[in-house]
């Protein structure tokens, strides 16, 4: 009888891939350092084994539905938030439901290596998950930090952990039930004065190396043609200059508008540790204040702005004005 | 060249005396990370480098966004006298690239003078590499975490105390005054530096690892390689020997600039007409590692990867170089020569 | 410091509408300064390319399709494509603009001195052809080069260019000129078919001869079998390729094939050197 989670997980790949329930099953595997998980794709039954799902895969595996065969019939393992991104997917017409097979998994939370690096100014070697502990080597010693304070903002800031319209979830404790956090670091953000948020985002578009790690890592970002390679006229600075990275870092915010699913996969796939996600959480508050929408939680509701008619919905844009100052 | 030594405490002072005269990069802690950036005094400097500051040393030779030209109705080159600069506390993995770069940029017909004015006006004085970790593999790839080949100076921390090895007579003018090193001194180094090798991956089989390469190019390798890739600029944008560069017009600015580009883009070597020679993530990460092991073995008879780990580092979805290059050297591809 | 990244100050001094639909158009371009024109024509080799460049609309790579021994002029057509060649196709006489070249390798007409030449073009890229054939024509060049068989196809007879030149060329009898055209059209005196048919048809022969070949990919993946069903050898058989480029010379690392950049070690490559060369065209 499988036990743990892998186990369980493995089971039910092997029985999809063994019953031609799907061609491909995509999941993690260990990755090539101690500290590293790495997405992979596993097409036989014999492969199973590899499959696993730790703190340590930082992932939203919903990307590679984005050029993926339409028509194969493919199961993805999927958390709160990658069910969040593949049910906006099939809503934007991205992708048929009836060709996935959602395998969900209670999250456990993903592990910030960069936020506890930083801690320590030292690099991280290797990391061991330890029930509600997690033991960390850097260069010069081990520390044990509490699950919590290691895991990345979004999964602090994630109320939908639970995975949404899943084929089969697999029967294993999440870490944390829905609704258990709320987004109260935006209020205080929002209390800031113009001046000092501006600040706040200068200072984080500032280190950009425009590799744009952060789009290709989000399942959102699909367009194939991005609003920054456009060339005729072209949008925004090419260079590292303020300019660029900073238009660079807004658009692409607004771009998320009531479609981001808050998995912040974009800030732990930047090589600069950049802050992405207060703006793109911003942005999803005035979603819900204006049209009570959420990405990703109904099968049913498509976007506000890809409805969004003369007729439909209206923004006032005034709640701005009650938070300045 | 004679080899030097010196003490914790007087090494830590010598940079003081060199920002008399020179411009002094050395790894300094900026915000929470390490970069290669330019020194105020001596006590900014980070001594004990644990891994490679992230964003590569090649910026300050080729930065990553630069004026190449300004417009008032023709473009003119924007000439710029360069200040005399020390490059300090690279590992030589990185002091490596640097030298491969040469190769990229400078040739006799037309020598890139951006690149080249500033290499003139630099000295590099390379830290030997002490402690790698996990992600190095530099001799793997033809080099050694104390390789002295490219540096005009290495250091070399031996109990609390430094080696120096004089390189060049560029590099001979930063450390003149130090007393040579005693034979025990220098036998300590010796020792240290076969231990710390001993510890390191062995070197590719070059050749067959090109021949292997060349030989998988048609075959679905690449297609297995390039499954996870998500198509970003991390692991191109922070290789030290990565040097492709995009030419844009500055409008508003009236510049001509060049942006880093990566192979790894898209829209990278997408041409005017849609027709688009690498169309997927196959051919693109195909590119970027048949570049590093096979095209620069061709052109100048080295691997273009210094094994400086970054990639492997920094991948978002962990694509390995020294996984791909294991992999291709340990299967049977057509075609391939017995 | 000299810049291999700036381009020479230019003007437009001519544009000529090649073809009926105006999508292709030849401009010829003056120097504002004599250095520059010195320079240019001493490196000349016909075959070669040169970065256009309009500042805000960027560079384009276009062969020059000009014999040095027309005039301090080059010539360039340009078909209409992405946003450069809209912003040229725009441009008029007496506009400036900017030229960096001649860079890339060219025809290598010293090593064909004594043979025949076979001349294949279509498409837009006949310009270097034309311009390769023109020098070689040269009263001063011709006894150096044996027969010259032309094949051009086009479309249809409204996308010929040159049209008053390659008439000329009908008429010289120290040239067989065959021109296609992909449809039949009424009045239409020569080869009705694509360019590998009439290839085949007309069955030029390999001996002592070089084959040229220039023309859109399509027309080039299905030429190259035929010269080789012909018995050229590979060695014997020159292409031009296109690539997005960038720097021009060899540093920005775009238009590699393998280890051989478009840009410097090309565009002219033989066919022996492609199959040598990853197969990535």
């Amino acid at each position: 009888m499988p036990n743990t989670r892998d186990q369980k997980i493995q089971a039910e790949a092997k029985r999809l891939l063994q019953d031609g329930v799907v061609d491909v099953v995509i999941g993690f595997q260990k990755g090539t350092l101690p500290y590293k998980m790495q997405p992979c794709f596993i097409s036989r039954a014999d492969e199973v084994a590899k499959l696993t799902l730790n703190g340590l895969c930082s992932n939203n595996l919903a990307v590679y539905l984005n050029h993926w065969p339409k028509g194969e019939k493919t199961a993805i393992i999927v958390r709160g938030c990658e069910s969040r991104a593949i049910q906006t997917l099939v809503l934007e017409n991205r992708h048929a439901r009836e060709n996935l097979y959602l395998i969900g998994v209670p999250c456990i939370g993903i592990l910030d290596l960069q936020k506890i690096g930083q801690q320590e100014l030292q690099p991280v070697l290797a990391v061991q998950e330890e029930g509600d502990q997690v033991r960390v080597t850097f260069g010069n010693g081990e520390k044990l930090f509490k699950r919590n304070e290691a895991l990345h903002d979004a999964c602090l800031h994630c109320n939908h952990p639970q995975p949404l319209n899943a084929d089969v979830v697999i029967d294993e404790a999440g870490l944390f039930e829905d609704g258990s956090f709320d987004k109260s670091y935006l209020h205080a953000f929002r209390n800031l004065s113009a001046k000092k948020r501006n600040e706040v985002f200068r200072a984080e578009a500032e280190r950009c190396i425009r590799c744009y790690a952060c789009r290709e890592a989000c399942p959102m970002c699909y367009c194939e043609e991005c609003f920054v390679n456009h060339s005729r006229p072209q949008w925004i600075d090419s260079t590292i200059a303020p300019s660029g990275q900073q238009g660079w870092h807004i658009i692409r915010a607004f771009h998320q508008t009531g479609r981001c699913v808050s998995c912040g996969a974009c800030e732990r796939a930047c090589p600069m540790n950049i802050k992405m996600t207060y703006l793109t959480d911003l942005l999803n508050q005035d979603m819900a204040a204006e049209y009570g929408f959420e990405a990703g939680l109904d099968a049913a509701a498509a976007p506000p702005f890809l409805t969004l008619g003369e007729d439909k919905g209206k923004f006032t844009g005034e709640q701005e004005e009650d938070h300045a100052n | 060249m004679p080899t030097k030594w010196i003490s914790r405490k007087d090494l830590k002072k010598l940079p003081d005396q060199w920002l008399k005269q020179y411009d002094v990069y050395a790894p300094i802690q900026n915000g929470h990370e390490l970069a290669f950036q330019l020194v105020k005094e001596s006590a900014q400097i980070v001594w004990d480098v644990p891994s490679n500051p992230r964003y590569p040393a090649k910026s300050l030779f080729l930065p990553q966004s630069e004026v190449l030209m300004s417009y008032d109705g023709i473009l003119h080159s924007v000439e710029k006298v360069e200040r005399p600069k020390v490059l300090f506390g690279l590992h030589p993995c990185d002091a490596r690239a640097i030298r491969l770069l040469d190769h990229a940029l400078v040739d006799e017909q037309n020598p890139d003078e951006y690149w080249k004015s500033k290499r003139q006006s630099t000295i590099i004085v390379s830290t030997a590499c002490i402690s790698p970790d996990e992600s190095c593999f530099c001799t793997a790839v033809g080099g050694s975490p104390f390789n002295t080949a490219d540096s005009d100076a290495l250091i070399v921390e031996v109990e609390d105390e430094f080696c120096v090895y004089v390189l060049t007579e560029k590099g001979g003018v930063l450390f003149s005054k130090l007393p040579d090193a005693e034979d025990a001194q220098r036998e300590k180094v010796e020792k240290l530096t076969k231990k710390v090798e001993a510890g390191m991956p062995k070197a590719f089989p070059k050749k067959k690892l090109h021949d292997n390469l060349l030989a998988s190019f048609e075959t679905d390798f690449w297609k297995e390689v390039s499954q996870s890739c998500l198509g970003c600029g991390v692991c191109t944008f922070l290789c030290p020997s990565c040097f492709c560069f995009d030419i844009a017009d500055e409008t508003v600015r009236k510049e001509r600039v060049r942006n880093w580009d990566s192979c790894m883009f898209r829209t990278y070597s997408l041409e005017a007409s849609g027709h688009n020679p690498r169309p997927t993530k196959m051919e693109r990460t195909r590119q970027r590692v048949m570049h590093k092991f096979v095209y620069w073995v061709d052109l100048v008879g080295e691997i273009g990867c210094t094994g400086c780990g970054r990639c492997v580092k920094y991948c978002p979805v962990n694509i390995d170089i020294r996984a791909i290059a294991q992999d291709a050297l340990h299967r049977e591809f057509e075609g391939m020569k017995k | 410091m000299k810049n291999c990244y700036e381009p020479f100050p230019m003007h437009i001094e001519r544009v000529v509408v090649e073809t009926t639909d105006a999508t292709l158009k030849s401009f010829e371009l003056t120097f504002d300064r004599k250095e520059d024109c010195a320079e240019f024509f001493e490196k000349y080799n016909p075959g070669q390319f040169c970065q256009l460049s309009i500042f805000g609309k960027g560079e384009a790579p276009i062969g020059i399709a000009s014999a040095a021994w027309e005039g301090n002029f080059v010539r360039f057509t340009v078909q209409k494509m992405g946003k450069f060649t809209s912003a040229i196709h725009a441009m008029r006489a007496g506009d400036p603009i900017g030229m960096r070249g001649p860079l890339g390798n060219g025809f290598p007409l010293g090593d064909w001195k004594g043979l025949h030449l076979l001349v294949i073009g279509g498409g837009c890229a006949f310009s270097t052809l034309y311009a390769m054939t023109k020098h070689i024509l040269h009263p001063s060049h011709r006894a150096e080069y044996g027969e010259i068989t032309a094949l051009y196809g086009t479309r249809n007879s409204g996308l010929c260019l040159y049209k008053p030149v390659i008439e000329e060329w009908h008429n010289r009898d120290d040239m067989v000129v065959h021109q296609a055209i992909d449809v039949p059209e009424e009045n239409w005196k020569y080869h009705v078919g694509f360019v590998p048919a009439v290839l085949e048809e007309i069955a030029p022969s390999p001996r002592n001869t070089v084959a040229v070949l220039c023309g859109p990919p399509a027309m080039t993946k299905f030429t190259l079998p035929v010269l080789t069903k012909l018995a050229f050898p590979p060695e014997r058989i020159y292409t031009s390729l296109e690539k997005r480029m960038k720097c021009g010379v060899g540093h920005c690392g775009r238009c590699n094939i393998g280890h051989k950049y478009v840009c410097k070690d090309g565009p002219v490559f033989t066919l022996k050197e492609l199959q040598e060369l990853p197969n990535e065209i």
